[in-house]
C-alpha cells in the first residue's frame, strides 16, 4: 500500500526516520544525530528584532526619498480616454486664454533611479549604538542605525543607494562622528574633518 | 469572530496591499512576521547568525522593493521565502569567498561542561551543514532544524514530497555520518 506516490508505506516510514536503522551502529548516529539537531534548535543564536529595526530605518529613509523623487521624475499615469479628451481641452481652452507659452517636454525615456544594495560594517568596541549619516539621507544621524553582531564589536547594515558618489560618516552613541575606516577614499568635507567616500555602481552589492 | 481575527493578526494579502497603497508601517508586522519564523532558517543556511541576519535584511528589502510583483500577495509567505533563501545562499558564498564561517563564539566555548558540550553538538551541525548541497541544506533545515511537515516543505519549495524525502533522507546520511566523524 502506499500513499499515492511511487513509494510504499515501509519507504515512507524509512525515510522519515519512523523505522530504527537494523545496526546497533546506525541506532548511535541516530542518537548522536537526534541530540546535535535538538542542541541546534535550542542553542544557535538567530537574528533578533535589531533586524526589523534596521529594515524599517532603511525602507522608511527609501520611502522619504522617493517622494522627493516622484516630483522631480517622469510619471506614467493611468487615464481614462473621455478624461484625457477633457483635459486636453481644458488645457487648450486655457492656453488660447492666458497665451502661455509651450512648456518643454519630457524626453520620457526611462531613467528612473535603480539603486543597489551596500552592505555597511564597523568595528566599533565598546560602542552601546552606532548609526550611518551621509548624502544620501541628508546627513541624519539617526536615521539608519547599524545592527550589532554577535561578535560583539561589529556594527552592519545594508542600505539601498542609487549609483554614484556618496560621502558618509558612522556616529557612534549619537555623539563622535568618524569616517570608515576601510572606505576606498576620503575626501576633505570643507570644516577640517574628512567624509567617507563610496562609489556605487550600477549593478552589484558594493562594499564600504 | 473573522473579522476580529483579521483586524487583529491580518493576513499576509491584506497587509501586502496596505504596503502598496503607502502603509509602510504594515510591512514592519510582515517584518517581524517572517524574521521571527525564518530567523534558523536563515541561520542554518548561512552558518552563523551574523550572516543571517545580513542575509534576512537584505531579503526584505528586496521583497519591499519588488513587492509590486507579488502577483498572489495572500502567498507573501512562499513568494519571500525564495528571496530569502536565494539571499542566504549569496550571502554564505560571499561570506565563503571573504573569510572562514568558523568564526562563531569559539571563545565562550568552554566555559562550562555542559555548555560546552552544547557548542560542540552545534559547531558539529555547522560544519556537517556545509558538506550539503544548496537544496539538501535548504530541505534538511526545514525538516529538521525547523520541524515542518513534508507537505508544508513541499508548498513552500513548491517541490513534490517524495523527492523531498528522498532529498532529506539523503542529507541526514550526511550529516549522521559527518557527525559520527566529528563528535
Amino acid at each position: 500500500m502506499n500513499r499515492g506516490s511511487g513509494f510504499s508505506e515501509d519507504t515512507h516510514a524509512y525515510f522519515d526516520g519512523d523505522r530504527p536503522d537494523a545496526a546497533e551502529r546506525d541506532r548511535h548516529a541516530a542518537d548522536q544525530f537526534a541530540q546535535a539537531t535538538a542542541a541546534f534548535v535550542q542553542g544557535e543564536a538567530v537574528p533578533g528584532r535589531e533586524v526589523d529595526r534596521a529594515v524599517m530605518a532603511v525602507i522608511r529613509a527609501e520611502r522619504r526619498q522617493s517622494a522627493w523623487r516622484w516630483f522631480i521624475q517622469p510619471q506614467v499615469f493611468r487615464l481614462r480616454p473621455v478624461l484625457a479628451a477633457a483635459a486636453i481641452f481644458v488645457a487648450a481652452v486655457g492656453i488660447s486664454m492666458f497665451g502661455g507659452g509651450s512648456a518643454a517636454d519630457p524626453d520620457g525615456a526611462g531613467n528612473a533611479l535603480t539603486t543597489v544594495l551596500v552592505r555597511f560594517e564597523l568595528r566599533a568596541p565598546g560602542a552601546s549604538a552606532v548609526a550611518l549619516a551621509g548624502s544620501f539621507n541628508s546627513w541624519d544621524d539617526e536615521a539608519v542605525p547599524l545592527v550589532r553582531g554577535s561578535a560583539e564589536d561589529l556594527w552592519t547594515v545594508t542600505v539601498p543607494l542609487t549609483p554614484g558618489e556618496h560621502q558618509y560618516l558612522f556616529v557612534i552613541d549619537g555623539e563622535e562622528w568618524i569616517p570608515d575606516p576601510h572606505a576606498h577614499a576620503q575626501v576633505d568635507d570643507g570644516f577640517g574633518q574628512r567624509n567617507s567616500v563610496i562609489i556605487v555602481a550600477p549593478r552589484g552589492v558594493v562594499r564600504s | 469572530m473573522c473579522l476580529h481575527s483579521e483586524a487583529v493578526n491580518p493576513s499576509d494579502g491584506a497587509l501586502v496591499r496596505k504596503v502598496l497603497d503607502g502603509d509602510t508601517d504594515a510591512y514592519g508586522v510582515l517584518v517581524t512576521r517572517y524574521r521571527t519564523e525564518f530567523a534558523r532558517y536563515a541561520t542554518g543556511l548561512c552558518g552563523d547568525a551574523d550572516s543571517a541576519a545580513d542575509a534576512m535584511q537584505e531579503a526584505f528589502i528586496r521583497a519591499y522593493r519588488s513587492l509590486g510583483s507579488c502577483r498572489e500577495p495572500e502567498k507573501f509567505k512562499a513568494w519571500f521565502f525564495r528571496i530569502l533563501t536565494n539571499q542566504c545562499h549569496n550571502v554564505r558564498d560571499r561570506r565563503k569567498a571573504h573569510a572562514p564561517l568558523e568564526v562563531v563564539s569559539t571563545e565562550a566555548a568552554e566555559q562550562a561542561d555542559d555548555r560546552a558540550i552544547q557548542n560542540d553538538l552545534r559547531r558539529a551541525i555547522r560544519t556537517a551543514l556545509k558538506d550539503l548541497t544548496k537544496e539538501q541544506r535548504e530541505a534538511f533545515v526545514l525538516k529538521h532544524i525547523e520541524g515542518y511537515t513534508y507537505g508544508e516543505i513541499a508548498r513552500l519549495l513548491d517541490e513534490g514530497v517524495d523527492a523531498l524525502k528522498m532529498r532529506v533522507y539523503r542529507a541526514r546520511d550526511v550529516v549522521k555520518r559527518r557527525l559520527e566523524e566529528l563528535l
